[in-house]
């Protein structure tokens, strides 16, 4: 790194650069059933170079990356062609930030253990929980990640990150004679507890069993459905990225601020983008440029307040502080509670193929591999089935859980109902 | 530009790293990959000319006639002694999981020294040009109509080069890709997205089919405004060549990766030789089954590329194969063991993956509808092979009414329901064919590869939502 910004503060020809090194270090296990199939193990550093040229009341920027195999004369040469690219781009100059020099450590208990000690826990948490007559894990990956993120740019700013996360796929299964299902599931954390990781482990297990016992309800319904984390953090992605700066000057966005995305009584969506979310592998405390994260509200009570994104962006939008790109996204809880959800016959989605939403067409939907039907006091695994309706009217009336928990980059509430879907 | 110089002269270095690893692993293989990729691209605003995310470095496979052992790093110049052991102590495990390994056959080392080398026309065209062609696209669509609020072209080269060594066996590749796209964001009370992919081999085809179709984009566009969501049912439908596509990858071709079946992950595995689809459908999977994005001359296991028959007449008669998988089922590998990366593990995986063509004429197929839906232009599929359940979504649809296509058009499109039941329910197979190389595929949530997949126009009977 020395070495390449040496480089880049003595070559004439550029106005700026921006250098962001990542390096990963993993170790990783790939179980067949119970049985070890692969070891892996990596060392690598990806190191991604943007340089800034201004011209002509313009500035033009190119991006190119450095391997381990460069020679000095391969990244000159490498600086040489992107400042010419740079020329050639006539885009409306922005300034990156300035001075600033950090090195710090999400919180994690993950660096007590040698790589391969907790590999070996993490395996034994997730198959003590195979425990289900007629349930097996018939797969199951483990990643065991330390990544470091180092940004510097020609502006004073020297910043590193550091973050210890683990990510798990495991397939509960289960089989008898006549048939055999699955769910897939995959975890992510930042800190391991070995009781909570087998507990739900545990309870994908029983899930996985409900799957085989599943069957698709004889008609058509017309009935509320509750989503899980996994889904609803899918629909805060989409309504933030309507919000993002980039999409607002792209003229790609749906929402301006001021927009009311809620006419109904339902529970009032409160957004915010935040930088940290403690528990969650996509906390950070600077984005790419090595910006400083401002927290950022962008929908309160249900109408839009507000928008968040990268500085680049920002001031083109004429944004004093722009917030810098924030990963995380923090849903504000509702009033719902387990007594109202039950009061009306509802389904609870388990498992998805992959949430569909698209804003544009005014759509929410997607096959429920498994969803869970409450109805007369009866609770009966269903499958086969799919669900759709207009985004508009699920956002004006949707409820939202008073529980939240932390899953990837969301926090918010457990529970989010949708009134009235058609489900077929 | 000709095979990567870099990995060119490592080779007596992997041939070094191979004998030292030799003497604690029974199989020892190296993969070198230097790949670069450059974007260019222009909007109403904003243009730019860049690398993408190439990647080089290595990936270091080790069988101990058991277990399977990988190490993936930047660099392998250092000594070799020393770097064997680092390499070693890096994948060692836990005791408690000694007991706990995979048994297999033994990896087969056919002597083998060979470069492969397919040409491109990248180097003819300048940064200037490329970007110029972006631009003057951009700004021709944006002409066509006040209603277009930004309009986005793009042209991505792609070029790879892998060097592969054992102790027996030396080999390298070269080849390359393009792919084009426009893009229109266009509002008439109603916003929207309108857009065309492409993929090609060489750069003067992608440039020539950008060029072409700039009215179709906006007259899709203005059709989108007035898209409403498809009424949910059961439907006949007539598929494009990308849905055709779409289902092929996500219906059967995961399905049929055969590391699934090693997992007990995918009822395939209890199908081979029983009819799975209509006995009019043949399909087929390779690297050397099409000239698209995919096509590749050996895989990341250092298998030559195939032609792999899946479905012949209805029947399932083979699936795709990792080296890691064949090793284990005791079966042939088929050329399919791809990584995301050098940082990531080989999986079996697609390639090129498509239905062979039949011989119904589109206009018969249509014509046979009495109401459905043509489905146009992939968007997102995910698997399930275990439970033979899809999921598919179509950019748009457009109505069928009495055997004619109408101007209703709905977006989107979501099919859904079960693999068995919807590749049955195919009754006609046009005599068309195309195959699309510009999309990416991954398994499960992540281990992105670049796919295609296409065939002829299916009629099928479908759950849309």
């Amino acid at each position: 790194m020395k070495n390449l910004i040496n480089i880049l503060d003595n070559y004439s020809g550029i106005d700026g650069y921006r250098v962001i090194e990542k390096t990963v270090k993993s170790y990783e296990l790939f179980f067949v059933h119970r049985d070890l199939e692969t070891v892996r193990s990596t060392d690598t550093t990806s190191t991604e170079v943007t340089v800034y040229v201004k011209h002509d009341g313009f500035e033009g920027d190119s991006v190119f990356h450095v391997f381990k195999s460069m020679t000095d004369g391969d990244i000159k040469n490498k600086i040489k062609t992107a400042a010419a690219r740079a020329l050639l781009v006539s885009n409306q100059p922005y300034e990156l930030p300035d001075k600033g020099e950090l090195e710090a450590e999400l919180p994690t208990n993950l660096d007590k253990y040698e790589p391969e000690t907790l590999g070996r826990m993490i395996a034994d948490a997730v198959y003590d929980a195979d425990t289900e007559p007629g349930g097996s894990i018939n797969a199951l990956e483990i990643f065991i990640y330390r990544d470091t993120t180092h940004v510097i740019n020609s502006r004073g700013v020297d910043k590193k990150q550091t973050v210890n996360r683990v990510m798990i796929e495991a397939i509960p299964t289960f089989t008898d004679e006549k048939q055999s299902v699955e769910l897939y599931e995959d975890y992510r954390f930042t800190v391991f507890d070995k009781e909570k990781l087998t507990a739900e482990i545990a309870e994908k297990m029983k899930e996985v069993a409900d799957r085989y016992k599943a069957e698709k309800p004889g008609r058509e319904l017309n009935i509320n459905v509750v989503l899980r984390p996994h889904e609803t953090a899918w629909l805060c992605g989409e309504l933030a990225y309507d919000c993002n700066y980039r999409a607002i000057y792209m003229h790609a966005n749906l929402h301006k601020e001021g927009d009311v995305l809620q006419t109904g009584d339902g529970d009032k969506i409160n957004l915010t983008m935040r930088g940290v979310i403690e528990g969650s592998e996509n906390a950070a405390f600077f984005d790419g440029d090595g910006a400083s994260l401002k927290d950022t509200q962008i929908i309160k009570d249900g109408v839009v307040c507000g928008s968040y994104g990268a500085v680049r962006f920002g001031q083109y939008l004429g944004i004093k502080e722009p917030s810098g790109a924030l990963g995380c996204l923090e849903l504000g809880a509702g009033t719902l509670t387990d007594e109202e959800i039950e009061k009306e016959p509802y389904i609870e989605c388990a498992s998805m193929s992959g949430i569909q939403i698209d804003l544009y067409n005014d759509y929410i939907g997607g096959e429920i591999r498994l969803a869970y039907l409450h109805e007369n006091g009866a609770v009966t695994p269903i499958t086969g089935i799919t669900m759709s309706a207009k985004l508009s009217e699920v956002l004006s009336n949707l409820r939202l859980s008073e529980k939240t928990d932390v899953m990837r980059n969301y926090k918010g509430p457990v529970k989010l109902l949708m009134k009235g879907v058609s489900v077929l | 530009m000709p095979f990567s110089t870099y990995l060119d002269g490592i080779r007596g270095d992997c041939r070094e790293l191979v004998a030292q690893l030799g003497r604690h692993f029974e199989y020892v293989s190296i993969l070198g990959t230097d790949v670069r990729s450059t974007a260019y691209n222009a909007d109403r605003k904003m243009s730019n000319a860049r690398d993408n995310e190439g990647e080089c470095g290595f990936v270091i496979k080790m069988h101990s006639g058991r277990s399977f052992y990988e190490y993936s790093c930047d660099d392998i110049s250092a000594d070799k002694k020393a770097l064997a052991e680092k390499i070693t102590n890096a994948v060692k495990t836990d005791g408690a999981l000694d007991d706990r390994r995979i048994k297999t056959a033994e990896i087969s080392d056919e002597p083998m020294i060979k470069d492969f080398v397919r040409e491109n026309d990248f180097d003819k065209y300048s940064d200037e040009y490329l970007l110029k062609v972006c631009k003057d696209i951009s700004d021709k669509l944006c002409a066509k109509d006040e209603k277009v609020l930004n309009a986005i072209c793009a042209i991505q080269t792609h070029t790879v080069s892998k060097l592969f060594v054992t102790k027996n066996r030396e080999l390298s590749q070269y080849y390359g890709w393009a792919n084009g796209g426009k893009f229109v964001i266009y509002n008439d009370g109603k916003m929207v997205q309108a857009r065309k992919s492409e993929g090609a081999g060489t750069l003067a085809e992608i440039i020539e089919k950008l060029y072409k179709g700039l009215d179709e984009v906006i007259d899709l566009a203005k059709h989108l405004t007035k898209a409403e969501p498809v009424k949910p049912g059961v439907y006949d439908v007539i598929t494009d060549s990308s849905i055709t596509g779409l289902i092929a990858h996500e219906a059967f071709g995961h399905g049929v990766e055969m590391d699934q079946f090693v997992k007990d992950r995918a009822m395939a595995k209890h199908c081979v030789g029983q009819y799975v689809a209509s006995p009019i459908t043949n399909m087929h999977d390779g690297a050397a089954a099409a000239q698209s994005v995919a096509s590749y001359f050996f895989d990341d296991d250092g298998v030559l590329a195939h032609d792999t028959q899946i479905i012949k007449d209805g029947i399932l008669v083979a699936g795709l194969s990792d080296l890691g998988s064949a090793t284990q089922l005791g079966t042939e590998p088929t050329g399919n063991g791809r990584r995301d990366n050098y940082r990531r593990k080989a999986y079996s995986r697609m390639t090129n993956t498509f239905f062979s063509k039949g011989t119904d004429k589109l206009e018969d197929m249509i014509a046979s509808v009495k109401h459905g839906y043509m489905l146009f232009e992939t968007n997102n599929g995910m698997e399930d092979p275990k439970n033979w359940q899809i999921q598919c979504t179509a950019e748009y649809g457009i109505e069928i009414k009495d055997g004619k296509l109408t101007e209703n058009y709905v977006s989107p499109v979501v099919m859904s329901g079960s693999v068995p039941e919807l590749l049955k329910s195919i009754s006609m197979i046009s005599d068309e064919f195309e195959i699309h190389g510009s999309g990416f595929c991954g398994k499960g949530y992540k281990e992105w590869v670049r796919v295609s997949d296409g065939g002829p126009n299916l009629k099928a009977r479908v759950k849309l939502g």
